[in-house]
């Protein structure tokens, strides 16, 4: 009877462990899943014959003669598209004018809609704005508009609350010069755009074209870079020193005992504090640069970390045995020497894994660095600009263009990518962590 | 003493080349969009500078303006008294550069029949008077009210134009951070209403007509769309003319900026006659 409650309760823990595990694998599919495929497709994805117009206008890629060519095609494809427009804006006026009142809002929908598929019409001047200089470059973007060019959503309100209602525009000209545009659209598509798979791995590296409709996050990826390596470069060095003096210098007391819950409280501030204490005191107070700046961002990144890598290092010294310590010390060496050659090189796998860590936290984090370091929009910068000019970061320009941009709706690719990029960025750090530390921790053994 | 001197020319010229080569803006989130084009467009044009934009809302870019982080201050409303005050003691000059017009669409979820509203519902509505959709012509369903936070210049605005000075919005308003969180808000929930700036709204929210009037650029250049503002850019003194601001804030008044900004969507400032 004991030994069966027993063998039951094991049971009943191992069953649990393992939901417990199954159920974190699937939620980390659940969530990483969509994220690595979508973010997949900043990367891959069914490019049109406006995508290499585009690139080859802004960044000069791509060969010339073929897209010329291509562009040529295309035109040609396109004429009968035009030629229908051209031909139902001259009839318009001779209709009837019921007929016309029905029909010119209609229109005016359609040939926007043209105009946001396959770019301003030939002969019409260049629009200001990068965004509309083209038309769809994506493929899956490219059927969406398709759809609202071939069909009027509208709400239908006689049943009380709303209901969408598509209806398609064709037979609303049926009998007109406009009539022969849709079957086109429909059954030509392919031909007005081209769509080819494509390969854009410099998304990670190309600047972003007009608030990110065209491009890269280049400067988000380097601005994540800065801000994560400044902050290790800040936090690394002072978190180290404490963490020896904590363990091998201090004397245990009240002043201790305070000290240690100091940096523990520190763990534990919501990192928004950091973000504004940093503003008050890096940017108001110390003046470290004229407004936002990578520097200050990183110096409070270095905060918030800090106490990390104090407790990681203080546990990987404690880790290392006494015998150590006391044989280094019976050979004759100092205090000093001793925790140089000795505890350091023994402890240094354990402060690796937490500074690697550290540093994906830092990269991660959005609150610290909203009012130290980011921007919505901003250069590359060079090393030598670090202290005084800001700089878009990935989790920071990531929020904005999910909530603040203006047209959340048409780069929904670049958020994807972008969180996509961030997720591997903080993974592939914490791998050199895992990676790191087996190395380190052959290497003192043998 | 010559290499001090040659020192001395050497920082004053860095000094120089740094002031001339960054210009930083913050502010507003619905001049934001003006503010990223017009920074592209210059940038294109200037290779060597570098503009910066943050969208942290008017009041975060009046507190930047007066802690000196910002060489342009985005705001959707004018300077308030206390901001003007305080900016005057820390001897800044604050000088107001109109660079748009805007209309503020009240904006509801497609699905709700109400097609417009008067003034004096929308502020029953905002104050908490009228809680149900169908006190108004609607569906009988709750009114979910969803403001911007009071950092805001566009809650500001609309709490001067709609609401008066010391309205108090009801208790149960939902605050939302930018333009966009609002129009996303208001998507997505069907009862909803909310405020935002014009080049925010697109088909995914119904922006209803206000006293009988659609926002639309001629309503906001002929006045008749009650809920009209400037979009401001505001310097600490005025620009010398050959600065980097003054050629910046002055993109609003070319053709090509007032191209970006119709093709964003708002109103641009017309030119004078």
């Amino acid at each position: 009877m004991h030994m069966r409650t027993r063998r039951f309760l094991d049971r009943a823990f191992t069953s649990a462990a393992c939901l417990a595990v199954g159920l974190m694998v699937l939620f980390l599919l659940f969530v990483l899943g969509p994220i690595f495929v979508k973010g997949a497709g900043a990367y891959v994805f069914m490019g049109t014959v406006e995508h290499r117009r585009m690139m080859l206008d802004q960044f000069d890629r791509g060969n010339e003669e073929r897209v010329t060519a291509e562009w040529l095609d295309v035109q040609q494809a396109r004429r009968p598209v035009y030629e229908a427009l051209s031909a139902f804006e001259k009839e318009l006026p001779g209709l009837p004018a019921a007929r016309r009142k029905e029909l010119k809002p209609a229109f005016k929908a359609v040939r926007e809609g043209v105009a946001e598929l396959l770019g301003p019409e030939p002969g019409e001047p260049l629009p200001a704005l990068t965004r509309k200089m083209y038309g769809q470059t994506r493929w899956t973007k490219a059927q969406e508009k398709l759809k609202e060019i071939r069909f009027e959503e509208s709400w239908d309100y006689s049943a009380g609350a709303g209901r969408k209602v598509l209806t398609s525009r064709q037979p609303l000209f049926d009998g007109t010069a406009l009539a022969p545009l849709f079957p086109l659209l429909e059954r030509d598509a392919r031909k007005l755009l081209r769509p080819r798979l494509t390969f854009y791995p410099r998304f990670l590296t190309d600047v972003s074209i007009d608030a990110h409709f065209f491009g890269g996050i280049g400067p988000e990826v380097l601005g994540t870079m800065y801000l994560a390596l400044g902050a290790m470069l800040i936090a690394v060095p002072l978190g180290i020193i404490a963490a020896i003096y904590f363990q091998e210098y201090a004397k245990e007391g009240p002043v201790m005992t305070f000290l240690r819950s100091c940096v523990n409280t520190l763990a534990g501030v919501p990192s928004i504090v950091f973000g504004l204490f940093g503003l008050a005191f890096f940017i108001n107070t110390m003046h470290v640069s004229s407004g936002k700046s990578v520097l200050a961002g990183a110096l409070t990144l270095a905060l918030l970390v800090l106490p990390t890598v104090i407790r990681s290092s203080e546990e990987a010294i404690a880790a290392v045995p006494r015998a150590y310590k006391e044989g280094a010390m019976a050979l004759g060496a100092g205090p000093w020497r001793t925790i140089l050659t000795v505890i350091l090189p023994a402890a240094l796998p354990g402060i690796l894994t937490g500074i690697v860590i550290s540093m994906g936290r830092a990269a991660g984090e959005t609150a610290p660095i909203i009012f130290t370091a980011a921007v919505s929009v901003g250069k590359m910068i060079g090393p030598t600009e670090i202290a005084s000019q800001p700089t878009p970061a990935l989790s920071w320009n990531l929020y904005n263009l999910c909530t603040e941009h203006e047209a959340v709706n048409e780069i929904r690719h670049v958020q994807f990518g972008m969180a996509a990029t961030l997720v591997v960025i903080v993974l592939a750090l914490n791998l050199v962590a895992i990676l790191i530390r087996a190395r380190v921790a052959r290497r003192l053994k043998g | 003493m010559r290499v001090s001197l040659i020192v001395a020319g050497l920082v004053a010229g860095c000094a120089v080349a740094q002031a001339q080569n960054k210009l930083v803006l913050d502010g507003s989130t619905t001049v934001g969009p003006i503010a990223k084009a017009f920074a592209e467009s210059y940038m294109r044009q200037n290779p060597g500078v570098n503009i910066t934009v943050s969208e942290s809302g008017s009041g975060n870019g009046a507190k930047a303006l007066l802690n000196g982080t910002c060489d342009i201050a985005n705001l959707s409303r004018d300077l308030k008294d206390t901001e003007k005050k305080a900016m005057e003691e820390k001897g800044l000059k604050p000088v107001a550069h109109v660079v748009a017009y805007d209309a503020l669409p009240v904006i509801v979820h497609p699905s709700n029949k109400v097609k417009g509203l008067t003034i004096e519902q929308i502020r029953g509505i905002f104050t908490g008077t009228i809680k149900n959709w169908k006190e108004v012509g609607g569906v009988d369903q709750a009114i979910v009210v969803i403001s911007r936070d009071t950092n805001s210049g566009t809650f500001e605005s609309f709490k001067e134009l709609v609401l008066g000075k010391d309205a108090k919005i009801i208790d149960s308003a939902e605050y939302t951070g930018s333009n966009g969180a609002v129009r996303q808000r208001v998507q997505m929930t069907k009862g909803a209403i909310s405020y935002a700036g014009l080049g925010f709204v697109d088909k995914t929210v119904k922006a209803l007509e206000i006293n009988g009037v659609a926002p639309r650029a001629e309503t906001v250049l002929n006045k008749t769309y009650p809920i009209s503002r400037s979009l401001f850019m505001f310097t600490n003194g005025e620009p010398a003319a050959d600065s980097l601001a003054a050629k910046f804030i002055g993109l609003s008044l070319t053709d090509k900026g007032r191209e970006i900004i119709e093709e964003i969507g708002f109103v641009p400032v017309p030119a004078k006659k």
